[in-house]
């Protein structure tokens, strides 16, 4: 797919997932063991033969600057295209955060125009998938549509609805035929099942003329404000193609939660990194170390672990060290955690670099897991 | 090119023929190690982390592997402008071109690489060992001397002396006498086959070396005895720590058991010197519901269902219900299918080891299963026999 170039959008920093985006956005949210939220879309474009994606960034986005680097873990670091990192830059109108993705095309029209690329994947960064584009892109030039919307038929259990979050939630009536007749922007209840993954094709000379037009009409949001009302106009022709893999899109401590538990799922683990391989930043940890007595079930151990005590259903990233005598339930424990002896650990969620002291005591409810913040000694 | 202080040269091209099956298809230096790593990636990080940045890797037995391994060295830090890994096979040139007939020819090969970069010293290296060590304390002591040879020797066990090169030196380190494989050796420092040369120093006894039709073109056998009945000042440099020769199945297992225990005796996971390798690209690993692991390396990919005592499981292995693996080392991509038995051996990669099969045994010498061989269900493999597909396929023509 060398006529196709992406464009990453990241959310800047987000409530609804308290401390664990205070100080990075969603998209660097790590996730499932040794990646963040990144490498799943960043995977799915180099999976599909894309070699041209910037990554439009907002507050907070040193964590996935430092993440990115110069893209040669994706094998983006080439001489021509490649890896683009596209920070906002300060203007009289620009503060260092975009009101929605419209915004941010405009301040970056101009990587859009020098691009050589017939076709746009723009891409937001809230939903963990495993894809290659061939077949939307096949789809978008066999419908002779203007642009092509990837959506899931949705569960109950895919939408938070209680969630105000950056990102709205959209859903769209999709005929027989594939053609896209109504798009709903944050509905109480939905009325159709087809929920936007905010992932679409289009063609980059039209993407600069709909951002041009949009945005000197006072529009910021490419869903509420650009597909809804052209759409409902008849203005423009949209197709939509259903995804039928595993989802998750990932917006509270509960969608973050679950979706690590979906991990340790070996159904869930297929479909997420048998498909396609996800890339990642490399660490060069060593093999994770059991030690005597460890005793671990149900649970995905990232390499540089060190492992005396019991696990059981949790996930735990790179080079986390469970003690001797120490219980850890229903957790995650991000990168470089540490859980000394004989600590008792149920529904918690460490971000990285966090320390419980010997007999420590933690115990969340599932529905509502405790979070703790990074660099944090307990 | 810019020059360099001090390059290395790393001998890669040798079968490993003790290693059996092992090495079958690969090259000595590719047979992984640890978990996730090959046996080039110590010398190879060891270089990195030294800030020696130019490596010239020579290849000559069974290369592919090797050099896609090693690729473009981005893995070791070493994909430079100026400097950076190189895999050096054998030529042809205007005189016809010819193998490499010995560790000195090999390098006496590559004299016109060594120059592009007019280096002061170079540090030769073999892909054999497991161990750490700062290559630029080693130099360092080299230049201090003012020595012509630096060799790194280490202790070894007075029994095992016999199999090493052993040398004899004086009170100030220096080596007064060379000996290769000695039936009754006077010291027990053998030489780990780490060299610092003063270049143009060795490029003198390379070029002469190659003149002489009776030579060998071996270090051990040729370069260093003539150095020394020349006169020249050979230093011997004390490397104390964590040292392991994997030239045999066994030792190649043992090394393997030198990671586990509570306090491993070789222990990798010391940040301040990481060990570089290329990564698998695969998920953490996961571990089942009624999985038991115990004393044990795993990496990334693998998935646990049965029980692991004291072994090492490399990237993407599966150990399926109710199999077993005890004292063991598992490579990449094998299936231990359930039921299964592995005890004291080594599997390679990409085998399937079928239900109920029982591998090795306890107290036995090692039991090695070759690359991808896929043991049929029920199958058994005696404690220190070696099989692979090619001999399984023999052994169903011979009972027809």
């Amino acid at each position: 797919m060398n006529n196709t170039m992406g464009i990453i959008y990241t959310t800047k920093d987000d409530l609804t997932l308290r401390e664990m985006t205070s100080s990075r956005a969603v998209a660097a949210l790590p996730v499932a063991g040794r990646y963040r939220m990144i490498d799943f879309v960043l995977s799915n474009m180099v999976n599909s033969g894309v070699r041209n994606i910037g990554v439009i960034m907002q507050k907070n986005y040193h964590s996935l600057m430092d993440h990115l680097g110069s893209g040669k873990e994706w094998d983006l670091h080439t001489r021509n295209d490649g890896l683009r990192i596209l920070p906002p830059f300060l203007t009289r109108e620009n503060v260092g955060e975009y009101s929605g993705n419209i915004d941010a095309l405009r301040s970056n029209a101009g990587f859009l125009r020098r691009s050589r690329q017939e076709y746009v994947i723009l891409s937001a960064s809230h939903t963990v998938f495993n894809t290659t584009y061939y077949d939307m892109l096949a789809e978008h030039i066999a419908s002779n549509a203007d642009i092509t919307l990837m959506y899931v038929k949705a569960r109950p259990s895919d939408v938070d609805y209680s969630v105000a979050s950056n990102d709205s939630h959209a859903f769209a009536d999709v005929d027989e035929t594939g053609r896209v007749l109504e798009i709903e922007v944050n509905p109480n209840v939905a009325s159709y099942p087809n929920y936007l993954m905010d992932v679409l094709i289009v063609k980059r000379t039209l993407l600069l003329h709909l951002v041009d037009q949009a945005y000197s009409h006072g529009m910021h949001d490419m869903n509420c404000d650009l597909l809804r009302r052209y759409v409902q106009a008849g203005l423009l022709r949209v197709h939509g193609y259903e995804f039928k893999g595993y989802h998750r899109r990932i917006e509270t401590v509960k969608s973050y939660f679950g979706f690590n538990m979906d991990v340790i799922n070996s159904d869930v683990r297929r479909e997420l990194f048998k498909k396609n391989p996800v890339y990642t930043k490399v660490r060069d940890e060593v093999p994770a170390r059991y030690y005597p007595g460890a005793k671990v079930e149900n649970s995905l151990v990232a390499d540089g672990c060190e492992i005396a005590g019991t696990v059981e259903n949790s996930v735990l990233f790179r080079g986390v060290k469970i003690a001797r005598g120490a219980i850890v339930r229903n957790s995650i424990i991000m990168q470089d955690g540490e859980v000394q002896e004989s600590c008792e650990l149920e529904n918690v969620i460490f971000d990285k670099a966090v320390t419980i002291r010997s007999y420590g005591r933690l115990i969340g409810q599932r529905q509502y897991p405790i979070v703790i913040g990074k660099n944090v000694t307990l | 090119m810019r020059k360099k202080h001090c390059i290395a040269m790393l001998l890669a091209g040798g079968q490993g023929s003790r290693l059996g099956l092992l090495t079958k298809t690969v090259a000595k230096p590719a047979v992984p190690f640890g978990g996730k790593y090959r046996i080039i990636d110590f010398p190879l990080s060891n270089c990195s982390n030294s800030g020696i940045d130019v490596v010239g890797v020579l290849t000559q037995y069974q290369p592919l592997e090797l050099n896609s391994y090693i690729g473009s060295g981005q893995s070791w830090d070493l994909d430079l402008l100026n400097g950076g890994v190189f895999v050096l096979p054998p030529y042809m040139r205007g005189g016809g071109g010819e193998w490499y007939r010995g560790t000195a020819n090999a390098i006496y090969q590559n004299i016109p690489f060594i120059e592009q970069y007019d280096p002061d010293y170079v540090l030769i290296l073999s892909g054999d060992h497991i161990y750490k060590m700062d290559y630029s304390k080693m130099l360092a002591s080299h230049i201090k001397n003012e020595a012509d040879l630096t060799v790194a020797v280490r202790p070894v066990a007075w029994e095992d002396a016999p199999s090493f090169g052993i040398m004899n030196t004086d009170e100030t380190g220096r080596i007064t006498e060379f000996e290769e494989k000695p039936k009754h050796p006077k010291s027990n420092r053998a030489s780990m086959g780490v060299y610092v040369f003063t270049w143009p120093v060795l490029r003198r006894y390379l070029t002469e070396d190659e003149k002489n039709p009776n030579s060998q073109n071996d270090f051990g056998k040729n370069i260093i005895p003539t150095m020394l009945a020349d006169g020249r000042k050979l230093m011997a440099y004390a490397f104390e720590d964590y040292w392991k020769d994997v030239g045999t199945i066994e030792s190649l297992w043992e090394a393997h058991m030198d990671l586990l225990g509570e306090k491993p005796v070789f222990n990798l996971a010391d940040t301040r010197w990481r060990i570089y390798a290329r990564n698998p690209i695969m998920p953490p690993h996961y571990v089942g519901q009624e999985a038991y692991i115990a004393d044990s390396m795993v990496t990334e990919g693998c998935e646990v269902y049965g029980s692991v005592e004291h072994s090492v499981l490399f990237a993407g292995v599966v150990v399926e219900k109710g199999a077993s693996i005890v004292d063991s080392v598992v490579m990449p991509g094998t299936i231990v299918r359930k039921g299964a038995c592995v005890t004291r051996t080594i599997v390679s990669e990409n085998c399937v080891i079928g239900e109920n099969c029982v591998v090795g045994a306890p107290g036995g010498p090692i039991a090695l299963v070759g690359y991808s061989t896929r043991l049929p269900a029920g199958v058994r493999v005696a404690a220190g026999e070696q099989t692979d597909e090619d001999k399984l396929n023999e052994e169903a023509a011979h009972h027809e």
